[in-house]
């Protein structure tokens, strides 16, 4: 996986790229925005991470326009701002993540591979989480090797918690996902599906990777 | 007005009792004058007692029939026009949690008083501005941290040596009192006028619970939910989340691991922080909260600015900020 790493700062840029490499990213550096234009011009990125306070102008203000004239991989933006104001303007231009520095690297890979796995992305067939593989296409999952027998649910909701791994899944984003809008959803049928799973997870010795955020929903833990 | 201060109104008082006595001494003469009295009539007892008929009859009853309802309407007077100053001391004292943006409002004051309290905005107003400065430069000093503290998580993550744990750790609570200094300044440089957005405790609290879990998980703590109503307050909700998200954090230090934070909200307009710690004592809560005021620097407890940056919010939002220890819970009540 290709990452363009769009930052002035040499030094931070130089030790991005580094440490990115060293979770198995490759990654490449641009100090500017003509920098990054002529990078993307030049080879295929399947992803970007951006620096807003650029000195040849506002990231954001490049990343709307961009987004609006042709496909550019999906950008992680990284900034000094913290406020949700920003964080809200980020989104609307077309960044598909958010992160405020000083960041950890950990952190940066953990988003990277989050938006890696978004649907539509490159490299999108095979899902990995730790010990757990699914087939987006056959549909089937394979944890610490072993294949697991999954309703179509199931594996409707694995998918998701795996493309989301690492951070909360919603109650209600479940239900949206798992059932159109006109079946009837029973009171606990989330519940069901997931405690399902959950029993299936377990017996491959996976079970302690489910978390329940009671009141809110789910998380798949993100483990390299 | 005690103590060593001259009081206003004694000075008042004093200068219409003088006024009353040169009156009497005028009203003296003039009878003196009208009924041809000199001294030596003093002295001849034919004429003592018409003169003293006189005196009694002119001066001295109407003087004690006018002496008491004088006195009070004169306290009366010396009071109501001294009333707006002592209401303007209230507000002043009352306003001692919002500080910034308080001004003495001069339409309610005797016209006398106006230059003072004119004076005292005018100060108020310098005070503001040097304190807005000063929160700024924090403010712009703490962003200026963020690359330079980047670049050394980023270098000491490259380090293969025994110690770089222990500093990665130090960096990591550099960021987090970087990140209360950027709230802290926003939330001055914001408030005092709240924005009146409709916040749902609801959302605030989901939003906090998926932003904390997965740090939660990962410090082998849980993270829960739970609610009893909540309504809609009015405030910022961007400050409201942040309060939440350090009633969580700390919440998460005092509980031990395989233990849950639980968020509650509700009823009515309350959101609360249960741990599963030993609970805080409000005299406990008070000694946090006040931490930026007292210039504490001396804490190692690693609660930071968070208790502090809440109380600040919650007085931004007029909500009350309480310690439960018994169901140890912090409460933040919206009015």
């Amino acid at each position: 996986m290709r990452v363009l790493v769009v930052e002035d700062n040499e030094r931070l840029a130089r030790l991005t790229c580094e440490g990115l490499r060293n979770a198995g990213f490759a990654a490449d550096p641009a100090g500017d925005l003509e920098a990054a234009d002529e990078a993307l011009a030049a080879a295929n990125f399947d992803a970007l991470i951006l620096d807003l306070g650029l000195p040849d102008g506002d990231g954001l203000k490049w990343l709307r326009d961009r987004r609006q004239s042709r496909s550019i991989p999906p950008a992680l933006v990284l900034t000094a701002r913290g406020a949700l104001e920003d964080r809200v303007a980020g989104l609307d231009a077309g960044a598909d993540d958010y992160l405020v520095k000083p960041f950890e690297l950990a952190e940066v890979a953990a988003r990277l591979r989050a938006l890696l796995r978004r649907p539509g992305a490159r490299g999108d067939v095979e899902l990995v989480i730790g010990p757990i593989r699914f087939d987006t296409n056959r549909r089937e999952a394979v944890a610490h090797g072993e294949r697991l027998e999954l309703a179509r649910r199931e594996a409707d909701l694995l998918e998701l918690l795996m493309r989301k791994a690492g951070s909360v899944v919603r109650r209600q984003t479940i239900e949206d996902a798992l059932y159109s809008f006109d079946a009837s959803v029973t009171p606990n049928a989330v519940e069901a599906t997931v405690s399902r799973l959950r029993r299936k997870l377990e017996q491959a010795d996976c079970g302690d990777m489910l978390h329940t955020v009671r009141g809110v929903g789910y998380l798949l833990e993100e483990r390299t | 007005m005690s103590g060593v201060h001259t009081s206003l109104e004694r000075r008042l008082i004093s200068g219409l009792a003088l006024v009353g006595a040169i009156g009497a001494l005028c009203l003296l003469l003039f009878i003196g004058i009208e009924y041809g009295l000199t001294f030596s009539v003093l002295f001849d007892p034919a004429e003592l007692p018409v003169v003293t008929h006189e005196l009694t009859e002119h001066v001295l009853i109407p003087i004690l029939v006018l002496i008491l309802p004088m006195t009070l309407a004169g306290r009366w007077v010396v009071r109501s026009s001294l009333r707006p100053l002592e209401h303007q001391a209230r507000e002043i004292d009352e306003a001692s949690e919002n500080e910034r943006g308080f001004r003495v409002d001069a339409t309610s004051l005797p016209r006398e008083v106006v230059p003072f309290a004119d004076a005292v905005n005018a100060l108020l107003e310098r005070i503001d501005l040097a304190s807005r400065e000063q929160e700024a430069f924090a403010a712009d000093v703490a962003h200026e941290l963020r690359t330079p503290l980047s670049v050394l998580a980023l270098e000491i993550e490259r380090l293969d040596h025994p110690a770089s744990e222990r500093l990665k750790e130090d960096v990591a609570r550099m960021r987090r009192l970087i990140e209360q200094l950027m709230i802290l300044a926003q939330l001055d440089i914001d408030t005092p006028q709240v924005a009146d957005e409709r916040v749902l405790l609801r959302d605030v609290a989901e939003d906090v619970a998926s932003l904390m879990a997965p740090v939660a998980i990962r410090q082998r703590r849980k993270i829960a939910v739970e609610s009893e109503g909540g309504d809609y307050v009015v405030g910022r909700r961007e400050a409201i989340a942040a309060a939440v998200r350090n009633l969580v954090d700390n919440a998460l230090r005092v509980t031990p691991e395989g233990g849950t934070v639980t968020i509650v909200i509700g009823p009515g307009r309350r959101i609360s922080v249960r741990d599963e710690g030993p609970g805080l004592a409000p005299e406990k809560l008070d000694q946090l909260r006040h931490r930026y005021k007292r210039a504490d620097h001396a804490s190692n407890s690693g609660a930071g600015l968070g208790l502090a940056i809440v109380s600040r919010i919650a007085a931004a939002h007029g909500a009350s900020f309480t310690t439960i220890p018994a169901e140890k819970s912090l409460r933040l009540q919206f009015a």
